[in-house]
């Protein structure tokens, strides 16, 4: 019966059998549970030493720590009501960390927390609600999984997490019944023993299964590169990038080893949404297969058995997945990692790949046009030439050097950086920031290009640089400090939100749904500015992935250098998402994404709404006498 | 398979020319400089020939300092080793004098087979190849797109005009010169460049190889051409001015 004094019952007397049965029961788990942890740990630890991995600065890291493994935000946030309950069972694991040590110690006699005493009482209330929430919890992602089964779950039902769920719920179960029976009821005995095995049984299990993140992610959370997308640098002569499981670093191990299974990565990615053979869960999971198996210090390819060359190359390196993932595993440079397995040595033999890489090696862009092209357009448009002695050098990159489209975003940021005043000027030579082949792991072509255009600012005396590209910004920021100090550069969004107040307002009715790119987005968290100068222009209306969960376009990863894709297309795919918004225009701040729309837009004919770039946005408003 | 593939540095096809002040050549300075294509073809259809029959490939070029870049590039395609043969002053030369420096430096090598490229991209005579293989007293056959060892030597796919191609058989040792197009060229790859660090590139002076310089074709000018163009309206009924035009086709512009 239960009453207001109710506290936890305890058995208040094991005898000496029970105790040494307690003794030889724990023993026997924890020798289990070591014997795969103890060799997990060893493989994480027999792995490469991560390159260019600097635990300090601390900060972010505690930072991290905190806010997405106590305070679950990530997990939270990105799936709400499964993140709640998700968060609900982590905490009363966190709250029970006493309770069981205290579980434990009473069984061999030396019991620290009394249930009469008032710590002992008030902890064991807390615990008790933590006890409550958390079977809530587990009982909800229980009938989550079972059945609701949402797809990316994966069509397989998992026993072992049937099991696991089952022996937590028991657990709390055990321990909130305490409360409705008596210390000398031979009930107390039995949920103390089914507490007791439930624990045992769950120990061993963790590390055999993807209940390993328990102890891992927080590990990992707290280790993982920071950044975005940040590639680790190739050390020495033998260095190609992820080829064997030599090449398996501490981290990417740590990772593998983390993951949960909870596909969120696949849930978000465009090639797993299109139908491609891609899927990011299963790539972090082929690694792990591979340790599994093989090992970190096996020589055989990571490409073949445990993943398929194929997938690897249709990722448009978005970076959904690993904006999404809860554990820290970052899937980017793993990615990256096994392309470049595959070009540094030769391994992938693609023709449209192989037709990039030799435009490049041969001349100054990735649309193997001739550089004169460029100097005719910088003629034609009356560029000024950068001589050091204007503000901003504006680099207009492969597809505003050479794409006709590319080029009248150009034109138009031009246009305004006239209205406004801004002292600019273009190289009068520029080769391809090297993205594509950076995405697509030719670490030979990226370093050609990086240190070819790091010498031409230099001897240009740039100081800073403006640019219509995301993935310009990106790879000359942040890739090429792998091979000097690039100048300071922003995208023209960010350019123009700064001089919002100095544009001309438009007077207009025109609704623009504006389409966050991967490269601005997720990579630069760059969103309001794009939208402050959209809003000059039009009423600014969302997409239903937009900001951090806009869909990609389909180009990056080098993808558009590539050939027919397989399954839907990416690009129109996210184009009927925006053509269903309703909007008259779609607003694109990448030349990339335009160029996607452009031909995905096309097959919605005579209704398809106008698109338009930010910067053409911005001068359409321009008073009508301003002319380049 | 002892394969020779004679390569040569050319100035970048998009490279904007100029006629240097004494119009003998092109202005040098601000030049970028790649492998000759055809010549990256020869290279090609040598380094699958090793990939299939085993053997070496031997990539010699003649030309100054510059052109080491393109024996480091063609090691990192895969080829074993290479020659240089030190010349600052290739422009003055003729395909004789540039043959007989090859021939001079590949003799003692006693290869199975040598590859040239058809003809390159900065003079097109198309004439070192074939004259190597006259030096070197060997058969040669030339615009091969294809070629295939057999247990008597060689068949080779040989492009002539009009869609229409030859198959010859040679035996070896042989020089061919090979055409563009005939194989997808690989990429340099990062491995490929780690590995060529360590590969030997002998160097031979044109002095050492005692040759006889004395060019017996000079390179009198260098011009731009000059564009022209005229405009003829051809009068009377369509008729007419299709007999008319005919006519033009036929025996002015001579392309019928």
């Amino acid at each position: 019966m239960l009453s207001l004094a109710a506290t936890l019952a305890e058995p208040q007397h094991f005898s000496l059998a029970e105790k040494l049965l307690l003794i030889v029961l724990t023993a026997a788990s924890a020798a289990a549970f070591w014997r795969r942890f103890g060799a997990v740990l060893d493989k994480i630890r027999q792995s490469k030493k991560d390159p260019g991995f600097h635990l300090f600065p601390l900060g972010r890291r505690v930072w991290d720590f905190f806010w997405e493994v106590l305070c679950q935000a990530k997990v939270i946030r990105q799936r709400p009501l499964p993140g709640l309950a998700h968060a609900f069972v982590f905490w009363g694991f966190c709250a029970f960390a006493l309770v069981t040590l205290n579980h434990f110690a009473s069984g061999i006699g030396v019991g620290f927390l009394s249930p009469s005493g008032p710590f002992g009482r008030f902890y064991f209330y807390l615990a008790a609600a933590f006890a409550f929430t958390c079977a809530a919890g587990i009982f909800g992602l229980f009938v989550r999984r079972f059945f609701i089964r949402p797809k990316w779950l994966g069509q397989k039902l998992s026993w072992e997490s049937g099991f696991i769920a089952l022996l937590i719920f028991v657990l709390m179960a055990t321990y909130l019944a305490a409360f409705f029976v008596a210390d000398a009821s031979p009930a107390t005995r039995i949920l103390w023993w089914t507490h007791t095995l439930a624990i045992l049984i769950f120990l061993p299990i963790i590390p055999h299964t993807k209940h390993l993140h328990l102890l891992l992610s927080p590990a990992t959370v707290f280790l993982s590169r920071g950044g975005f997308s940040q590639i680790p640098p190739l050390v020495g002569d033998e260095d190609f990038g992820l080829v064997a499981g030599t090449d398996l670093t501490q981290l990417v191990s740590l990772q593998a080893y983390s993951c949960v299974e909870c596909g969120r990565c696949t849930e978000h990615c465009p090639a797993a949404n299109t139908g491609k053979l891609l899927n990011p869960k299963e790539i972090v999971l082929g690694v792990r297969a591979y340790l599994n198996d093989l090992g970190p210090a096996s020589d055989q390819s990571l490409l073949g058995k445990y993943n398929a060359q194929e997938a690897v190359f249709q990722c448009t390196t978005c970076g959904a997945c690993e904006f999404q993932c809860p554990v820290g595993i970052e899937h980017l440079p793993i990615l990256i990692g096994l392309r470049r397995g595959a070009v540094n040595t030769g391994a992938w033999e693609d023709d449209y790949g192989a037709k990039l890489f030799l435009a490049l090696e041969r001349g100054s862009n990735a649309l193997g046009i001739s550089p004169s092209e460029r100097d005719k357009f910088i003629q034609k448009q009356a560029l000024a030439l950068f001589d050091g002695t204007q503000e901003y050098c504006l680099w207009l990159g492969c597809m505003g050097g050479y794409d006709p489209k590319g080029r009248e975003i150009v034109a138009d940021f031009a246009r305004v950086m006239n209205y406004l005043g801004t002292s600019y000027g273009v190289l009068r030579k520029e080769k391809c920031t090297g993205d594509p082949v950076r995405r697509l792991g030719n670490d030979l072509l990226f370093q050609q290009l990086a240190e070819a255009n790091l010498e031409i600012l230099a001897q240009s005396k740039v100081k800073k640089i403006v640019t219509i590209c995301p993935h310009c910004v990106r790879t000359i920021q942040e890739d090429w400090k792998d091979y000097g100090t690039p100048p300071p550069i922003e995208h023209h969004s960010e350019f123009l939100a700064r001089f919002a107040d100095k544009l001309p307002k438009q007077i207009t009715d025109e609704t623009i749904v504006y389409h966050d790119p991967c490269y601005l987005g997720r990579y630069r968290n760059v969103f309001d500015e794009p939208r402050a100068v959209t809003a000059l222009a039009g009423t600014v209306v969302e997409a239903p992935r937009n900001h951090e969960r806009s869909f990609c376009c389909g180009a990056g990863g080098g993808l558009t250098f590539l050939g027919e894709e397989t399954g839907e297309r990416v690009s129109h795919v996210r184009a009927a998402e925006l053509v269903a918004t309703g909007a008259t225009t779609v607003g694109t701040a990448c030349p990339f994404c335009n160029s996607m729309f452009r031909d995905a837009l096309a097959e919605s004919g005579e209704a398809a709404p106008q698109l338009l770039d930010i910067a053409q946005l911005t001068a359409r408003g321009l008073p009508k006498n301003e002319a380049v | 398979m002892k394969i020779i593939v004679a390569i040569k540095q050319v100035p970048e096809r998009d490279a904007q020319v100029r006629v240097d002040a004494a119009a003998k050549w092109i202005e040098a300075s601000d030049l970028q400089y790649a492998l000759n294509e055809s010549d990256a073809y020869a290279l090609e259809e040598a380094l699958q020939l090793k990939e299939k029959h085993g053997g070496e490939v031997i990539v010699v070029t003649a030309g100054p300092e510059r052109v080491g870049q393109t024996i480091r590039e063609a090691l990192a395609k895969g080829a074993d080793r290479g020659i240089h043969i030190d010349c600052d002053d290739l422009e003055s030369r003729d395909a004789l004098g540039v043959a007989r420096l090859l021939a001079a430096a590949v003799k003692p090598e006693n290869a199975d087979l040598l590859l040239t490229g058809l003809q390159s991209e900065d003079l097109g005579q198309g004439q070192t190849g074939v004259i190597l293989a006259e030096l070197l007293g060997l058969p040669h056959a030339s615009l091969i797109l294809h070629v295939e060892k057999t247990d008597s030597g060689l068949t080779v796919k040989r492009e002539l005009e009009e869609g229409w191609f030859q198959t010859i058989e040679l035996p070896t040792p042989a020089v061919l010169t090979i055409q563009s197009g005939g194989n997808k060229l690989r990429y340099a790859t990062l491995m490929g460049i780690k590995r060529a660090k360590t590969k030997e590139v002998r160097r031979a002076t044109a002095a050492e190889l005692a040759v006889d310089a004395a060019p017996v074709v000079l390179l009198e000018r260098v011009s731009l051409p000059q564009k022209q163009k005229s405009t003829q309206i051809l009068p009377g009924t369509p008729k007419e001015a299709a007999a008319a035009l005919v006519e033009k086709l036929k025996f002015e512009v001579r392309v019928l």
